[in-house]
């Protein structure tokens, strides 16, 4: 791959020729200023800077967007909403975050210093030697602004070392920088390595045409290099500790929003600090965290102090910058009322007692036309109040609009998937925002924009968190745009159906095609990483779906998600009767149930694969919890498809079954540790509590715990087969207990009982008791079955073949044993 | 469907460098690299460390796609070449080649299967001994082939209610032979997991059998209740006397992680754990109210019962949730630390290490960050008969530090001695440090070299505890030994039951180096 990137600066103005005539001489003129004049010492506003200089936008709206990040409006006052100016960092704690002596530098010359600052400076008119002292005063007061960081919260999942922001990772740093998403806006580094992906065929297209062809057919903007935004030189101005706190909460100094918050990890945040912070790790000259300010060094200089904080007042700072106990004494015209052709103009040559913005021609003229345009029409609409909105906040610089904006051409390559994936590019770069106020939900949308939903793990982008007070009408402004305030119910869009068949028809089609790129509720095909369906139903509206399914390219144009209904009809004639309709609206319902709904077959077969244990050869063995068998299970399984499980707490087999044996993913890897279900069938309640019991005569009933009647388990053994045989003992007999299948489907169990050297004798006469229930039925001699279908036969070397007993628990069969050194006993289940 | 793995060069835009700004100088030193500096003196080695399908804390968590999931829940060593491992999907693996440096042709047999969660594994009377959920077993291979065919049930009977929290660890070998298991509380019980308790009568509290206890199985094969009041005791070892400790994690009743010794008829910190104090062989009586919202020195006034740990690891600073502990046996072959404790850290992925001292027959001391960055989080640790230590990691479940989410790392001493405080000594009216390498005398000798605070905890049953009644300390006077190797800190104002915190930055070798690690938390229990 190779991005001929310096063939494809933006020289070309072709594109222009097709605006009218009146603003193309206009037009020509600043961009060829824009070309020349968009250098080091001029504010820099992304999306003014991307869209207006080159004509995209129109010059009122770059104006527009101008008044208000340039915080003109914070001193002349408006009450349009959309113009609510950007403001600069809250200061409150500024003394421990920034360095003095940087700080010093940037008030001197901020332009110079901080190239592209949006903050004017306000001491241009005044003679050097009193600038000097309005500069030393300043910095003092601001130097005394200080506050203690923050104590960050830790537990189990969040992770908080000892000094952590001394201990960043460069090198992880910088893939962070480079992979969730900063460089959409700042600069990558050019040794940064990412992994080779296939260009987009737009892309592919750009890297072979010459600027002409380029600019006829509109791709202009998409070839263009986007700029991006400077931060200026961070070692000099943070220390790491400051700049690590600023990552973890930038809405804190900045509250407008501009830049986000990535909702970081502390280490996270420590690593990219670091890798920002890099250049003076090599020798080792920066970082030292500021102290808390001792209160005799705050006594020293309090006379400087208290001229830097009346200064701050005068030189209208307290406007833009939020202090604790300043306010703004001073009035300015407000915006309505400001002269467009006045000399007296904060941008042109610097005024006593005014702020002075560096800007160039381009930049006057758009602030002039938005000026005379809110003097004309102050409100605008919600599509013309949205785009400002998304311009200010740099939405573009991710998401592409209705054909504007996007990640940037050469930015692309850092926007990975998580494991190099190919599924295209809208599976690694943000989403387009295009219709978005018809696809999204109001309340979702807000959930991203809040930075709470993330549904896309197979990106390395993260969608960044904006503070509430810049984004809450967000939602509500794209979907009035959009024309997506009258959604129309479920019930108007989706032809109805009976539940439980539409439940089964939108399962099924899920196998389909969904499976093969989707997860749900968090179970995928191995390998698949892709948007979770779980909760889709309280993402997207209704109509959204339905049309995206009919035809997906129609409203994502190159989505990688193919159509299943071309020309709307349904490539599966067998459910449904091949209707269409009632097929969108089955995967709806299905998909709106999710979680209570059995997973699609094929992910099922894919997790079985995993996690069901099949014997093959062997018996398989798996302790765990069940519900039949309690919280000392051991499940046993056979090649011969016939299952058990034993209560080993309760010396009982409390189950059996035919067919498939077990999931053992709850067992093997869920935190939670839930019960083991079996999975095959044909199962039965086998009769359960203890085998034997040595009772003082017949009426003494029949002990229901283990550990009273004397029991204690003893593991068990594998012979060369891998059958287990379990051990224990109860008073002074030690008991084999082999259980395996017979030929015919059941189980035989065999019981060997020794005497054991050297234990007690116990007086009372051992019983077995083979089977009971609610009513036994005679079959045969030594043979009895009860109501749920189990029969249980008994053979003994010798004596009597018991008796059945009635009691409260139901009918129980008894035998007396007589125990010589070794007496062996077996017993048959069939079902 | 992977594909394009070859890296090339990304590419961006001109930048717009101001060169200017080079000629804003900046000050100060910084104070950087740590794990870079640490793998100087201890290495890592990674046998294997992969990285799972999914976030460690997912409901449908799946390991990697390939390999074994050797999410390391126990170890014990066999002989110079094999290291057994227990998993915590219930297996049991005999790695052959692990010692090897790389280690590129590791081996794996599986020994046993079917455990029920083991969190444990000792090699003992030539089997292997682990913990499951419900049981402690032996696992026993009779016919020779390295597969155990006999799980063999050494001791059970405690309370399993079917909760996920009620883990089970151990077992490990104390100085006489004993064989000692601890049991996590369980939390929030309900439905029919409360048939399954016990309930103390005065105080109602309900529980599993024996939850919250530390349990010694003798010899011959009889279990005892030996302490209580643990909430999740994940990490059981002896120390060179063979006495034997736990550490327990922050939580409800636990103001932070700590270190305790396992004696008979101590009471740590969980209330709950006295559900069994009525039980047949309790050692704890008499327990009619607990304290709860008091500062530790009020509350052991008011529960007797109560014993301070021997050790705090003060939250965030010295970890977030202490796991194994590992006594260095190897006489020096793991570097200057002979004899101490380590300790491993899930949440950190880290390991500290513990120097240990009696006052008054009672043990108390102090903890040091000793190595971070490994992979994962550190569940299990075991060293070598080489004197390294291997390190089983797995963050499942909750949430660590590093790249991966289980596996086996070997930390190797490279046989450089790193400049660290080796112990702190409580003294009637300070401390004294003994260092791994001489101090230089000037700065060594200057109070300003170090500071010092102190606090303590509230003993309560809510999540953790803030540090209260913390005071700034005065370093009256510093003097060194004349090897160099020993400061006295004379200071002013020690407080017993207090956290005493040191931060040495000043100090410097006499090769001109910092301290590795410059703080250093010293548990006063009892001014000597």
């Amino acid at each position: 791959m190779h991005y001929r990137h310096h063939e494809m600066l933006p020289r070309s103005v072709k594109k222009e020729f097709k605006l009218n005539t009146r603003l193309m001489v206009a037009t020509i003129i600043c961009l060829l200023l824009a070309w020349t004049r968009a250098s080091a010492d001029t504010p820099f506003v992304s999306g003014f800077d991307r869209f207006a200089r080159h004509g995209d936008v129109e010059s009122a709206v770059g104006g527009r967007l101008l008044l208000s990040e340039l915080s003109c409006t914070a001193c002349h006052l408006t009450d349009v909403q959309d113009l609510q100016p950007k403001g600069g960092p809250n200061l409150d704690g500024a003394g421990n975050r920034v360095q003095t002596e940087w700080l010093k530098k940037f008030l001197l010359s901020p332009q110079t210093t901080r190239n592209g600052t949006t903050m004017p400076d306000v001491l241009a008119s005044l003679p050097e030697e009193q600038k000097m002292q309005a500069v030393n005063a300043l910095s003092a007061f601001i130097d005394s602004l200080r506050q203690p960081y923050p104590q960050l919260k830790a537990n189990g999942a969040t992770p908080v070392p000892l000094e952590f922001w001394k201990h960043g990772s460069v090198k992880h740093g910088s893939t962070l920088y480079h992979q969730i998403g900063c460089v959409a806006c700042h600069d990558p580094d050019d040794d940064y390595e990412v992994v080779k992906i296939k260009p987009s065929p737009i892309d592919q297209l750009l890297e072979h045409l010459e600027p002409d062809d380029i600019a006829e057919m509109g791709l202009t903007s998409t070839a263009r290099r986007v700029k991006s935004v400077p931060y200026g030189n961070l070692p000099a101005k943070y220390t790491y500790k400051s700049l690590t706190f600023f990552l973890l909460n930038p809405e804190k100094v900045r509250p407008s929003g501009r830049m986000p918050n990535f909702q970081l990890a502390a280490v996270d945040a420590a690593d990219i600090s670091a890798y920002l912070m890099r250049s003076v790790r090599d020798n080792a000259t920066a970082g030292k965290s500021k102290s808390i300010r001792s209160s005799e060094a705050a006594k020293d200089d309090s006379e400087l102090v208290a001229r830097g904080r009346k200064l701050f007042v005068e030189f209208r700072c307290v406007s833009c910058h939020s202090v604790t106990g300043l306010q703004p004494t001073q009035s300015s015209k407000p915006l309505a009322g400001l002269q467009t052709n006045t000399d007296a103009s904060c941008f042109n040559s610097p005024q006593p007692d005014r702020p002075h913005y560096e800007l160039d021609e381009f930049s006057r003229n758009s602030v002039i036309a938005a000026l005379t345009g809110v003097q004309r029409s102050p409100r605008k609409d919600a599509s013309e109040a949205l785009h400002l909105r998304i311009l200010q906040l740099n939405c573009l610089a991710c998401h592409e609009r209705n054909k504007q904006g996007g990640v940037g051409r050469f930015r692309k390559p850092y926007f990975e998937t998580v494991g190099n994936i190919d599924i295209g590019d809208e599976g690694r770069l943000p989403p387009p925002l295009t219709g978005v106020g018809q696809k999204l939900k109001v309340p979702w949308m807000q959930n991203v924009i809040d930075g709470k939903a993330a549904v896309r793990p197979h990106m390395h982008f993260r969608m960044p968190q904006f503070p509430k007070s810049a984004t809450q009408d967000l939602p509500t402004l794209f979907n009035q745009t959009d024309g997506g305030t009258e959604q129309p119910s479920e019930q108007t869009v989706f032809t109805a159906g009976s539940k439980s068949e539409m439940m089964e028809a939108g399962r099924r089609l899920m196998d389909v095609g969904c499976v093969q790129c989707h997860s749900f509720r968090g179970h995928a095909l191995p390998g698949t990483v892709g948007t979770d369906l779980g909760g889709i139903a309280n993402r997207v509206n209704p109509k959204w779906f339905r049309d995206f399914l009919l035809d997906p390219a129609a409203l994502k144009p190159r989505t990688r998600m193919p159509t299943f209904f071309p020309n709307g009809s349904s490539q599966n004639r067998d459910l449904l009767e091949g209707d269409t309709q009632k097929q969108i609206a089955a995967m709806w319902t299905y998909l709106r149930e999710l979680n209570s709904q059995q997973l699609p077959e094929k992910i099922v077969h894919a997790r079985n694969q995993n996690y069901e244990l099949t014997p093959s050869d062997r018996p398989v063995v798996l302790r765990t919890f069940m519900k039949t068998a309690g919280t000392h299970a051991i499940a046993v399984g056979f090649p011969r498809k016939v299952h058990f499980a034993f209560d080993a707490e309760q010396i009982s087999l409390a189950q059996a079954w035919r067919g498939r044996f077990l999931d053992a993913e709850g067992t093997w890897f869920v935190r939670f540790a839930p019960p083991a279900d079996p999975i095959g069938k044909e199962h039965i309640r086998t009769p359960g509590g203890v085998p034997f019991a040595a009772l003082t005569g017949p009426l003494q009933p029949w002990p229901t715990d283990a550990e009273t009647a004397g029991y204690q388990f003893a593991g068990y053994r594998l012979n060369e087969n891998g059958v287990p045989t379990f051990l224990y003992r109860i008073h002074q007999f030690n008991v084999e207990d082999r259980i395996q299948p017979t030929d015919d489907g059941g189980l035989v169990r065999r019981f060997i009982l020794r005497i054991r050297e050297g234990s007690p004798d116990v007086a009372d006469q051992l019983y077995i008791r083979p089977h009971f229930g609610s009513a036994l039925m005679f079959e045969q001699a030594g043979e009895y079955s009860n109501n749920d279908g189990l029969t249980v036969s008994v053979s003994l070397q010798s004596g009597s073949a018991g008796e059945l007993r009635n009691n409260q628990a139901g009918t129980e069969w008894l035998i007396p044993l007589e125990v010589k050194s070794k007496t062996q006993v077996e017993v048959k289940y069939s079902w | 469907m992977v594909d394009h793995c070859e890296r090339v060069h990304g590419r961006h835009s001109r930048r717009l460098v101001a060169a200017f700004m080079l000629s804003v100088v900046c000050i100060a030193g910084a104070e950087f690299a740590v794990a870079a500096d640490e793998n100087n003196y201890y290495r890592l080695i990674s046998i294997t460390t992969p990285k799972a399908q999914t976030d460690s804390r997912s409901k449908t968590w799946k390991p990697a796609l390939d390999g074994l999931a050797l999410e390391v829940s126990g170890m014990t060593m066999l002989d110079d070449k094999r290291v057994a491992v227990a998993i915590r999907k219930g297996e049991v693996w005999m790695l052959d080649g692990a010692y090897d440096d790389p280690p590129n042709n590791v081996r794996y047999k599986r020994f046993a299967s079917a455990l029920h969660e083991p969190l444990g594994l000792l090699r003992h009377n030539d089997s292997l001994y682990t913990a499951q959920r419900t049981e402690l077993t032996q696992l026993k291979d009779t016919d020779g082939d390295d597969v155990a065919d006999e799980y063999l049930t050494v001791a059970k009977g405690w309370g399993v209610t079917g909760h996920y929290h009620e883990y089970a660890y151990g077992p490990k070998l104390d100085g006489d032979g004993n064989m000692w298991l601890t049991l996590n509380i369980g939390m929030g019980l309900k439905g029919k997991q409360l048939t399954r308790t016990v309930r103390d009568p005065i105080l109602g509290y309900q529980q599993g059998r024996w939850r919250g206890w530390g349990m010694k199985v003798t010899p011959s094969g009889t279990m005892v209740p030996v302490c209580a009041g643990m909430r999740s005791p994940c990490g059981i070892g002896v120390n060179a006397a063979g006495d034997m400790f736990y550490t327990d994690q922050q939580g409800n009743w636990v103001a932070t992680n700590s270190l305790h010794h396992m004696r008979a008829a101590a009471f740590f910190h969980h209330a709950e754990a006295l559900a069994s104090m009525t039980q047949p062989g309790s050692t704890i009586q008499g327990v009619t109210s607990v304290p709860n919202g008091a500062p530790l020195a009020q509350a052991m006034e008011q529960f007797p019962q109560l014993k301070p740990p021997a050790v705090w690891f003060p939250y965030k600073k010295m970890g977030q949730s202490a796991t194994d502990i590992m006594l260095d046996d190897s006489g020096g072959r793991f570097g200057p630390f002979a004899g101490q404790l380590f300790v491993g850290e899930f949440t950190q992925a880290s390991m500290s290490r513990v120097f240990l001292e009696q006052v008054d027959g009672e043990y108390q001391g102090a903890c040091f960050p000793f190595r971070s960055a490994f992979a994962s989080a550190v569940l299990r640790m075991a060293q070598g008969v080489d004197g390294s230590v291997f390190v089983g990691l797995t963050n499942r479940g909750w949430s660590s530090l590093g790249a991966s989410s289980y596996g086996l790392q070997r930390l190797v001493w490279t046989g450089k001695t790193p400049f660290e405080i080796k112990e702190m000594r409580a003294q009637s009216d300070g401390f004294e440090l003994v260092f791994t390498k001489p101090v230089e005398q000037r700065t060594a000798e200057d109070v300003q070299s170090y500071l010092m605070n102190s606090y303590t905890y509230l003993y309560h049953s809510t999540y953790g505890s803030d540090e209260i009644q913390k005071r700034d300390l005065t370093i009256v006077r510093s003097i060194v030994s004349d090897d160099g190797y020993r400061v006295q800190l004379q200071v002013d104002g020690l407080r017993e039951l207090f956290v005493h915190e040191l931060v040495a930055a000043g100090v410097r070798s006499r090769n001109d180096e910092p301290l590795l690690h410059r703080h250093a938390y010293y548990t006063l229990n009892q001014i000597p």
